[in-house]
């Protein structure tokens, strides 16, 4: 079947009054779930489950994709409005985000955020809807080996995210690659670093990682200095991208558009690999790297577009091969197959109307998350003028009864204070947040790709080198490292010059 | 004088839609039922309670909700039925790893034996071998000659510790007397892809993931480990063809209550498990999934005791003769 | 006492130093493995020690080069009020229930910012309960009871 038609048929779907009003009551409930800490997608889909056994195949499933993505849209609100991440890719945004907000300047950030993710998010699905086969194919290529490889280089050049001192940051990434590793090793089945607490065996919550080393430490550094000054945002200045503000974030939306679909591709963790790589393109291409952790708009439109994108094309190895990128595409294919519909490489032959529906349906929907975003700034900007006072003990309970949600697990909460205070003390201390979290879902990732390369090349490291797209993989990370020492290298000869004259 | 006070209390509390309200075993359900899942949202356990639970609301007449406590190999959820209140408010549906945990598990919080009171047999999901598209073996008598040959060379994906795709897999290499190399991978789903991709030579898994694959020529399959062939793959021959006599397995999941529930409600939800396995609904989506309902004489407490009992002391030797553990 | 050292440098390099000797020396105890098979101790152990030296580093770096801005004074109030609720949300939410641990931990949050009155404080967390009920109880249908066992006796 030609692209036209298909994609003729998908919109017949997609614009059927029902299934609009399915995929906006899904976008809806994403944005509400992914505003709020903790609730993620994954867990609003699995109890919606049950609800959709009496909709239409198509309907269901639209409403569903609907969530997902409208949670990676509604992730990084308060992330910027509280510094409150619930997902890796709303960490990122967070860095910047919050920082412009504090500067008055959450409307640009929430407005540069929901633009990007419109863009990006439309693009991804031309891609998903042209390529979805033939892109899912390249992905299998990526084993073991190219992924190792792909980690290292995104944890090299990831240095990029620091603003201070790089030894800092370089410890912190490794602090958060050793956490990573809390939980029953999956090889052996030895619990490590677990006290001999069996909530612990799957590791260390993300969220509650997240939530204590942004959120709560955040507060507690807001409450150092509170007799002396006000904290929270003193002056809104401008709801709306000014005229500089859109040139300076048109390039990073297209930068992060085609490193998140380029990535979301990829079954193995790439998707989690997007925004972090999306920010570090976008410091070290920036004119203007300084400003970077102290409220760069770019650093918030480049990630956001990349997430989305990578949201859309996380849809292609499910939709093409049946295999699922993240826990959201595992519930996916439940709701496949309690639809009736096993998913695997024939439904884009079998079930035409629901395969090219789903992709049609996320055009509208992405159509939909705008329309509804962009009003909502200005609601969600007045909220900042609640005085912090009542805000904090909200953002407190928020966090504690959010992460309780996720799997009714209190060592999640006590994880959050463990990390508060570890957070606040390493903050103070000059250490900065996001490279921790880049290293804790990354650590457990880097393991699990070393350890099974070297055990299908039976302990030979060279298979790195003689995989080709692993080699320029690591090739790309040593010009990385090259690149960034050059600099100081030549910095310290003009000083030495300096002092010699 | 006690059952007195909780209906006091109860009445304090009027509104709230959870607390345990005394009543009579006559009239469970009067509140929704929860079923524990003791593995994430999404996964083959999860998916056919799902399908379950909502046949079993019609009959109760009460919402059956199911929650995923994941994590620890199913033991952690497990644990939290053990320790709930035997109400009949909060069950288990558990697959093959309630009965190898206490293998695996060196100090397992509860005993499945004791701490809990079968309700019944869900369902007993086929397994099949598969192997990449271009790996040379061509029927399951060539494999079993290749794999005898080549021995550690061949690359052999599981889903980690306890799971059922490591189980059969151990059992596999038993029947046979030779080692292959295992590659563990945290779930099927990357298992899978990498077989796909070719980065791996041989799986074994459940029908439910293996079927679509199988069927688009995706993956290679040798054989099924049941004892007999299944209908969504009737080519596919049974391992006792291929030579392996005896070679029984199947991921089969059972319901279960804590212990001290109520005989009244444990035959209550024996009988709603019964309906719900019978109704059609359930029958189509379980064969999409290449799994069929057992017949209703399975779906009892003594059915899944007998079972249960069986497995965990077959599991007991092959998993020490492994020397397999997760401590 | 007059330093001559960035205090945040020392203290971060001993965080560093503190843990990735926890992380290390606790995974000498699992098993290292062989380059083929490496067992559960290789990835903590190399990254422990990688760790330790950074911190060793950080540490160095911050020696001769005291700290130019003062420190900032330390939010008691707020470490214990704000720490301390989410330990005893954690401990009680199970036992008690929705309604009274949300009421004391907003109660407790609140009051660990010197700028709430106790009155304000009741009220933020009596405002919060309710809102935190239709959010997360109604609306998403958390399965938490709204009074816990411990309170019925």
């Amino acid at each position: 079947m030609d692209l036209i038609s298909s994609l003729a048929l998908g919109f017949s779907v997609a614009l059927d009054p029902i299934n609009i009003l399915y995929c906006f009551i899904g976008v809806l409930l994403g944005t509400l779930v992914g505003v709020l800490p903790g609730i993620g997608p994954t867990a609003t889909i699995a109890m919606l489950l049950p609800i959709t056994f009496s909709l239409q195949a198509e309907t269901a499933l639209i409403m569903l994709a609907g969530i997902y993505y409208g949670a990676q849209y509604g992730g990084s609100t308060t992330a910027i409005l509280i510094n409150l991440p619930g997902e890796s890719s709303a960490a990122v945004t967070a860095i910047d985000g919050y920082q412009m907000a504090r500067k008055g300047r959450a409307g640009p950030a929430l407005a540069a955020a929901a633009i990007g993710s419109f863009f990006a998010g439309s693009v991804a699905t031309l891609l998903l809807a042209f390529f979805a086969p033939p892109l899912a194919r390249a992905a299998l290529n990526f084993g073991a080996p190219e992924y190792f490889s792909l980690i290292v280089l995104g944890l090299l050049v990831s240095i990029a995210l620091a603003h201070g001192s790089i030894l800092k940051a370089l410890g912190m990434i490794v602090l958060g690659l050793l956490l990573g590793m809390v939980g029953q090793d999956i090889y052996t089945g030895t619990p490590r670093f677990t006290f001999g607490v069996r909530e612990l065996f799957g590791g260390l919550n993300f969220v509650a990682v997240a939530v204590g080393v942004f959120g709560v430490a955040e507060i507690l550094r807001n409450l150092e200095n509170e007799k002396e000054r006000e904290v929270g945002v003193t002056e809104v200045k401008n709801l709306w991208l000014t005229r500089d503000d859109i040139k300076r974030v048109i390039a990073p939306i297209l930068r992060g558009t085609v490193i998140g679909s380029v990535l979301g591709v990829l079954p193995g963790g790439g998707h989690i690999l997007s925004a972090f790589a999306s920010y570090s393109a976008e410091k070290r291409l920036s004119r203007t790297p300084q400003e970077f952790g102290h409220g760069a708009i770019e650093g918030v439109a480049g990630p956001e577009s990349a997430n989305n994108a990578a949201a859309q094309t996380s849809f292609i190895p499910l939709m093409t091969l049946g295999i699922p990128a993240h826990p959201v595409m595992a519930l996916m294919i439940g709701a496949f197959i309690l639809q009736g519909i096993t998913p695997g490489p024939n439904v884009i032959n079998e079930q035409p109307a629901l395969f090219w529906g789903i992709i049609a349906s996320m055009w509208v929907g992405n159509f939909l998350l705008v329309v509804l975003n962009l009003p909502l700034v200005g609601l969600w900007v007045k909220m900042l003028s609640i005085p912090y006072r009542v805000l904090f003990p909200a953002i407190v309970l928020f966090a504690c009864i959010g992460t309780f949600s996720i799997n009714q697990n209190i060592f999640d909460i006590y994880a959050i204070a463990f990390f508060g205070i570890l957070g606040y003390l390493l903050i103070r201390f000059g250490c900065e947040p996001a490279p921790l979290l880049l290293g804790f879902v990354l650590g457990p990732l880097l393991e699990e790709h070393l350890r099974r390369a070297m055990i299908i090349s039976r302990g030979d490291p060279m298979i790195f080198l003689h995989r080709p797209i692993s080699a320029t993989l690591l090739g790309l990370a040593l010009l990385a490292v090259i690149v960034a020492v050059l600099p100081s290298i030549r910095k310290k000869r003009t000083e030495v010059f300096v002092e010699d004259d | 004088m006690k059952t007195f006070v909780k209906i006091l209390a109860a009445g304090l509390v009027a509104g709230s839609a959870l607390s345990a309200v005394a009543v009579m075993a006559q009239d469970y359900p009067t509140q929704p039922v929860t079923i524990v899942v003791p593995f994430s949202a999404g996964g083959p356990t999860d998916t056919v309670t799902r399908l379950v639970a909502a046949a079993m609301s019609e009959d109760l007449g009460q919402q059956v909700v199911v929650q995923n406590v994941g994590g620890a190999g199913g033991t952690l959820g497990a644990g939290q039925v053990a320790a709930a209140n035997p109400d009949g408010y909060t069950l288990l549906l558990h697959h093959i790893g309630m009965s190898t945990a206490p293998a695996l598990y060196a100090s397992l919080p509860y005993d499945p034996m004791t701490d809990f009171a079968p309700i019944g047999l869900v369902t007993e999901v086929p397994m099949t071998i598969v192997a990449r598209k271009d790996f040379e073996p061509a029927t399951l008598e060539d494999l079993i000659a290749y794999i005898k040959e080549k021995g550690e060379d061949i690359t052999y994906a599981n889903a980690g510790i306890g799971a059922a795709s490591q189980l059969c897999g151990l059992l596999f290499m038993d029947a046979l007397g030779t080692k292959m190399t295992e590659v563990p991978y945290q779930g099927t789903g990357p298992a899978m892809t990498d077989l796909l991709g070719g980065q791996i030579d041989m799986m074994c898994d459940q029908t439910t993931n293996t079927t679509s694959q199988i069927q688009a020529g995706e993956i290679k399959a040798y054989a099924v480990t049941t004892p007999d062939r299944i209908a969504v793959l009737p080519e596919l021959p049974t391992l006792a063809e291929g030579g392996l006599d005896n070679f029984n397995l199947s991921v089969w999941h059972g319901l279960y209550a804590p212990a001290g529930t109520d005989q009244a409600i444990i035959d209550r939800l024996s009988q709603s498990l019964q309906k719900a396995l019978a109704d059609e609904n359930v029958g189509n989506s379980f064969a999409e999934l290449g799994t069929y309902p057992v017949p209703a004489d399975q779906a009892t407490p003594a059915a899944l005791k007998q079972k249960l009992e069986g497995q965990i002391a077959l599991w007991a030797e092959v998993i020490k003769a492994a020397g397999v553990s997760a401590q | 006492m007059a330093l001559n050292a960035s205090r945040n440098d020392l203290a971060s390099g001993a965080i560093f130093v503190a843990l990735g000797g926890y992380f290390a020396l606790e995974a000498m105890r699992y098993e290292f493995g062989t380059p083929f098979r490496m067992g559960p101790g290789f990835m903590p152990v190399v990254l422990g020690g990688i760790l330790v030296a950074l911190g060793v580093a950080v540490a160095a770096k911050g020696t001769g080069k005291p700290d130019t801005e003062a420190p900032a004074p330390w939010p008691w109030r707020g470490l214990v009020l704000v720490l301390g609720t989410i330990l005893f949300f954690a401990a009680t939410i199970r036992g008690l229930g929705f309604i009274p641990v949300v009421l004391i931990s907003g109660l407790a949050t609140a009051l660990s910012s010197s700028r709430n009155s106790l009155l304000s404080s009741l009220v933020i967390s009596v405002g919060l309960c309710v809102l935190c009920m239709l959010i997360f109880v109604i609306g998403l249908g958390l399965l938490v009871p709204w009074i816990g066992p411990w309170l019925r006796f």
